[in-house]
């Protein structure tokens, strides 16, 4: 069973032809699925997938800072995999895409826009997966055994029938049913490669810690008397976001069991913060892919993918997640759950709530900070979820339903299982 | 009554420490702050905060078009000493008041404080993405209202009338158009309720019972119940140890010093302080088709009617009994000697909804303990504490007789009060009772509120879950706004806007 990885590609388009090129995202926006551009639905193993137009900006020294435009899919398999599939499946309607931007080859033939693709695609530094391993074919499937399985026992009228005969014939309907046989095998493992690359990656940080361990310990403890320094010099107003943004933003919100979360802004001036966030992103890399690994961001489960992208050499950094239900309750989530692991990573951004000492304060005020995360949210008219009605929640009993199916057991084990129906 | 909720304290349930109520030093400690700038400020909040009116059972809404804002303004003014506040307590009648921003605008509010006021109430309760987010769509879409919506005339306005009797409501209701008519302002619509149904709605089960404490207020309640009077109030602390946004009045546009200062300590003066947001909702219950629904699931395998089974049906749906007594703790039968209780958890006594289902609508509209982080522990309270409400409606329309039918429009007058409608008013209603998915649960919104046409409900759980599908709409909504309920020198201070503030904003 593949791993997951997710696709980045980030390429700066030439100003002259933006305009014909947000007239294209307004065409995919019509459906993100099955549009002609690019077909999100079309391509196999896409959990999320989405497009959107960064406009020209002015950095903190007054520096332009050319616009761009952003592809994010979160993938079954390998990105390099996914990436010729994207090629195959947007063929030369890839060319209205990626023809505004810098760079990109006049006369367009597939290895050449492969080729493109693989010099824009950038490594992300943080990508958090809510189950490593988990298809959107498994994800497909197993929702389909839910909904096969509600029906039969509703058919059958097994209430009251006791627990273990009741699974005894739930799993007999099973393996009766062809298009459901599946469902008696447990999912294959994650490839043997996969798993011995990442546990290698795995033993980097303790290595390090290790090897520069006492070099360490101070350089981090100076670092952060630096940032408490700053800390109690910051000022940050606290800004309402717009009526007009808020409508562009909310227009585009809670369709579905979940959205898409993009949000970005500038890294707070001067090295000190350059600092932290270069080794802050790595370190939350780390965590996210051997910490939590396991339908749990640090306590908060209504994440299915998340990541941090660094933009113009880490002046400025995106933040795209995929997460269930409004966005209210993404917030509250967040200060009620994570409020540290927010701060540190946002807090290097220009205008976050006050913190101290790098982990506190931040997110726990929490108007400045929803109005904060509000204010930095950036419209993603074009949003692709290959399983809409879904929640992780959702995904995870449909698999543990799945997962019942095989083995040994007792009557309340069984019992158990059966209130997953 | 405090002293018999401190003795039904659940003692000794598993894994669990005893919890004493927040008080005296403790409190202090925890709020940092000594108890006499805790104490609620009573007089300056309407009564309604504080009480139902329980005793005063004759109840109607008037609902007011300001035509001109010195007119208005002469109409606060008059109307202002005839509010009732926390204390004293009103004892024959009751009046009180609050307006849309809409009707903060025609008085002359100037846009500058408006603007602050929070977002929801600023945008009102139609929209596209609100009416979505609500789950005010189809038969509840805001173009069919019969007030409040875009195509009705907009409400400034919103009286609240109670009198001990139908004699003095009407005596009240005369005075009070009086009064509103000598200043011009046109009404709309005269919202009616049914005193004879008070403590009950119409599916037939006992409400009003769940209510939150405001601490400041209420001297002791138990920390399930007890909540920071931020939460309920504008200018106090709040569950986050802040104060929620609220709107603060340069001094010089208070030159009679009306307002109360803010209690944050910058020049300004508090508009908010003492007072709240309300939530109204006029919701259309079909009692006929609640009642058919659920005699066909229920019915016998020979056809005939089960009463019994239908009964229970109803209780799951609601998690309460008729009486009032929880399915937590009453899960086989009703006992109204449990009626009262409001002590109940539900992580250790009933984490799989096996005695009340994760779906019936009062779990979902206080999951109490039940949710991230860590169910069943004082984390998972201090988070749903963040996410109460203070209901004040009262039901309108005849009570319909067991086993007839007729088209008489019933239902609820729906009334929160809140201090943060994001947070708690739509989060309550989107996230716990209008989204399918809550807490696990995958294509069933709430059975009683739950505006989907085809909804579904696992009633019980034998062992194999059994589901209930194609439930119709019971509950439609046919109006509804977001006020703001003012406090009294705030209402002074509305009364008394100078002329010429439209000029200058
Ligand atoms: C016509 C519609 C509705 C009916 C018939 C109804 C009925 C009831 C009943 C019978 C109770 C139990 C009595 C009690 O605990 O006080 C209750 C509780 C409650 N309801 Fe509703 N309700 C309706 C709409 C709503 C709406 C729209 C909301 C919120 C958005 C809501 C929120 C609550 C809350 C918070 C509780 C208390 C739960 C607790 O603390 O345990 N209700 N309702």
């Amino acid at each position: 069973m593949p791993q997951q990885e997710p696709l980045t590609v980030l390429a700066s388009v030439d100003l002259r032809r933006a305009e014909a090129l947000t007239d294209v995202l307004r065409e995919m926006r019509e459906d993100p699925a099955h549009n002609p551009v690019l077909p999100f639905g079309a391509l196999r193993g896409w959990h999320f997938g989405r497009v959107l137009y960064l406009p020209p900006a002015t950095g903190l020294e007054g520096e332009p800072l050319p616009p761009k435009l952003l592809l994010l899919g979160d993938c079954d398999g390998s990105a390099r995999a996914q990436l010729e599939a994207l090629v195959d499946v947007g063929g030369t309607n890839l060319d209205r895409l990626f023809g505004a931007c810098e760079g990109y080859p006049s006369s367009p033939s597939r290895a050449a826009r492969l080729a493109f693709l693989r010099k824009k695609s950038v490594a992300t530094k943080a990508n958090y997966v809510h189950r490593q391993g988990r298809t959107v074919e498994q994800i497909l499937g197993e929702r389909e055994l839910r909904r096969a399985l509600r029906e039969f026992v509703a058919r059958e009228r097994l209430d009251g029938v006791p627990a273990l005969e009741a699974r005894r014939r739930i799993r007999a309907f099973v393996r009766e049913t062809p298009r459901l046989r599946w469902a008696l095998e447990p999912p294959p493992p994650l490839p043997l490669s996969f798993r011995a690359k990442n546990a290698l990656h795995a033993t980097t940080l303790p290595l390090g810690l290790l090897a520069f361990g006492p070099a360490i310990v101070p350089a981090v403890l100076f670092l952060l008397l630096l940032v408490r320094l700053e800390e109690l010099r910051d000022e940050p107003e606290h800004l309402r976001p717009t009526p007009e943004h808020v409508h562009a933003l909310t227009e585009l919100e809670d369709w579905y069991a979940h959205n898409g979360f993009t949000a970005g802004g500038f890294v707070k001036p001067g090295w000190v913060r350059q600092a932290v966030i270069r080794s802050v992103l790595p370190l939350i890399g780390w965590g996210t892919r051997h910490l939590f690994t396991r339908d749990s961001l640090a306590g908060v489960k209504t994440i299915h993918f998340a990541r941090w992208i660094p933009l113009d050499d880490y002046r400025r950094v995106v933040f795209a997640s995929n997460y269930d239900g409004s966005l209210e309750s993404y917030n509250n989530d967040f200060i009620d759950l994570v409020a540290w692991g927010l701060n540190l990573v946002f807090s290097n951004g220009l205008g976050y709530p006050k913190t101290r000492w790098l982990l506190f304060g931040g997110a726990t005020l929490e108007q400045e900070f929803k109005d904060f995360l509000r204010r930095h949210q950036i419209p993603t008219p074009v949003w692709y979820s290959a399983y809409p009605d879904l929640t992780a929640v959702n995904i995870e009993r449909n698999a543990e339903l799945r997962a019942g199916l095989s083995g040994f057991m007792n009557e309340r084990k069984a019992k158990e299982w059966l209130r997953l129906l | 009554m405090a002293q018999a909720a401190l003795k039904a304290w659940p003692t000794g349930v598993k894994g669990k420490k005893n919890l004493p109520p927040l008080t005296g030093d403790k409190l202090v400690r925890e709020c940092g702050l000594p108890i006499a700038e805790l104490a609620v400020d009573a007089a300056d909040v309407q009564g309604l905060v504080f009480r139902g009116y329980g005793a005063l059972p004759e109840c109607c809404y008037p609902l007011l078009r300001i035509e001109e804002p010195e007119r208005g303004r002469a109409f606060v003014r008059a109307i202002v000493d005839r509010v009732s506040r926390g204390v004293p307590a009103a004892r024959t009648v009751a009046v009180q008041i609050a307006f849309t921003s809409l009707g903060l605008s025609a008085l002359g509010l100037p846009q500058s404080i408006l603007q602050q006021f929070s977002r929801p109430f600023l945008e009102g309760m139609v929209g596209a993405h609100r009416s979505r987010f609500l789950g005010d769509t189809g038969e509840s879409s805001p173009k069919r209202w019969e007030w409040g919506g875009p195509s009705t005339p907009p409400v400034h306005v919103l009286l609240m009338l109670f009198a001990e009797s139908a004699p003095r409501l009407e005596e009240l209701l005369a005075e009070m158009r009086r009064t509103w008519e000598a200043h011009g302002l046109s009404e709309i619509r005269i919202l009616r309720t049914n005193p004879a149904l008070l403590g009950k709605e119409h599916f037939g089960f006992a409400d009003g019972i769940s209510q939150p404490a405001i601490e400041g207020y209420h001297p002791v309640s138990s920390r399930l119940h007890l909540v920071k009077p931020g939460e309920f109030l504008l200018g106090y602390v709040n569950e986050y140890g802040l104060y929620t946004e609220r709107p603060l009045v340069e001094a010089a546009l208070d030159p009679f010093g009306s307002l109360p200062l803010d209690v944050e300590g910058s020049p300004r003066r508090d508009l908010g302080r003492n007072g709240t947001y309300l939530v109204f909702r006029q919701l259309r219950q079909n009692v006929v088709a609640f009642r058919e629904t659920l005699d066909a699931l229920t019915r016998n395998p020979d056809g005939s009617p089960n009463r019994q089974a239908r009964e229970y049906l109803a209780a799951r749906m609601v998690g309460r009994w008729p009486s009032g007594a929880s399915l937590v703790e009453a899960p086989h039968g009703d006992d109204p000697t449990k009626a009262r209780n409001n002590l109940f958890r539900y992580h250790h006594e009933d984490r799989d909804g096996l005695k009340c289902p994760i779906g019936a609508h009062v779990r979902r509209a206080n999951p109490r303990d039940a949710l991230a982080p860590h169910p069943g522990s004082e984390r998972s309270l201090e988070v749903n504490r963040r996410h109460r409400l203070l209901r004040r409606g009262r039901t309108y329309g005849p009570e319909l007789a067991p086993d007839a039918v007729d088209g008489e429009d019933r239902g609820l007058m729906f009334i929160a009060l809140n201090a943060n409608i994001v947070r708690q008013f739509e989060f309550v209603q989107h996230s716990w009772l209008v989204d399918p998915r809550f807490n696990g649960l995958y294509g069933e919104a709430d059975p009683i509120v739950g505006m989907d046409e085809q909804n579904a409900f696992t009633a019980t759980i034998d062992p194999v879950p059994v589901r209930c599908t194609g439930l119709p709409r019971f509950v439609t909504v046919v109006g509804g706004a977001y006020f703001f309920m003012p406090g009294i020198r705030a209402l002074r201070f509305l009364g008394r806007l100078p002329t010429d503030t439209k000029a200058s904003s």
